[in-house]
């Protein structure tokens, strides 16, 4: 490589600098998570020693519980009515599916108990809740 | 188009102002950087809700029967309470125990109304690691 040397001082060579940032742009483009509409106010439990959750199963809704007691499906908030309006149309539509209910570690049982019990009037008896295996 | 190429003379090569390109760049760089969160692990805790209509009921044999209560202070092994900051190692300890010669136990577990999430999480997670899947959980 010969480098040009100018009158004014020597020029820099911009080209390998530009390719790494747009390298490093393209990652950070490629990992960026735009569509996840979770509720960030609720502070998971631990519980390292039981499974990780790998989202498989499509069908997964998954219910959240704030401190509060308030419940929100995808961030978005819900009565319990509607709540057992939707889990009842969901199960007439495709029977059984998986619920996960991710709660707060401060919420009281009876505002998860809410939940717990529009799922199984509807008929759904198996129900995970949701903790960290690992922080990041 | 090519003829016009090959026309033009290597001195006045048309120079591209490089200076907002890579303002913008560095731009978007720090951006990404910034807002980059990485996702946590999950796991997730099994239990089943005892359905309200017998025919639903899970055709499961119980063996074993082990009950614990989670109550706001403490939770309740076998009408032994443990309590504060040393009961969740205790019980742990407890559970541990009941687990190595009961494998297959069925766990029913009592939640008051007032008790925080994060006490049925922790049972949970020590069920989970003692291999103790067959569990229900019930609300008082």
């Amino acid at each position: 490589m010969r480098r040009k040397r100018s009158a004014d001082g020597c020029d820099l060579d911009m080209t390998p600098m530009i390719d790494v940032v747009f390298q490093m742009i393209i990652f950070f483009i490629v990992t960026l998570k735009m569509d996840e509409n979770i509720n960030e106010n609720i502070e998971l439990e631990d519980a390292p020693e039981s499974p990780v959750y790998k989202g498989e199963d499509k069908r997964t809704i998954i219910i959240e519980v704030d401190r509060r007691g308030w419940l929100s499906i995808n961030n978005y908030q819900l009565t319990e009515t509607k709540l057992r309006q939707i889990v009842r149309a969901r199960y007439n539509k495709f029977g059984t599916f998986p619920v996960m209910i991710r709660a707060d570690k401060k919420t009281e049982h009876k505002d998860v108990r809410k939940v717990m019990d529009i799922c199984t009037d509807v008929g759904l008896w198996r129900i995970d809740f949701a903790a960290i295996k690992e922080a990041k | 188009m090519a003829k016009k190429r090959k026309e033009r003379k290597k001195g006045d090569a048309a120079k591209l102002e490089m200076t907002p390109m890579i303002d913008v760049v560095f731009q978007l760089l720090i951006f990404f950087i910034v807002t980059l969160k990485e996702e946590d692990i999950l796991s997730h805790l099994d239990v089943s809700r005892p359905a309200p209509d017998p025919n639903s009921k899970p055709e499961e044999q119980v063996d074993d029967l082990l009950t614990i209560e989670v109550g706001r202070q403490a939770w309740v092994l076998n009408g032994r309470p443990y309590a504060g900051s040393a009961g969740l190692a205790a019980l742990d300890r407890s559970l541990t125990r009941i687990a190595s010669f009961s494998r297959g136990a069925s766990v029913i577990i009592k939640c008051t109304g007032n008790s925080q999430h994060s006490r049925l999480v922790q049972l949970l997670n020590i069920c989970a690691r003692e291999g103790l899947t067959n569990i229900s959980v019930f609300s008082l």
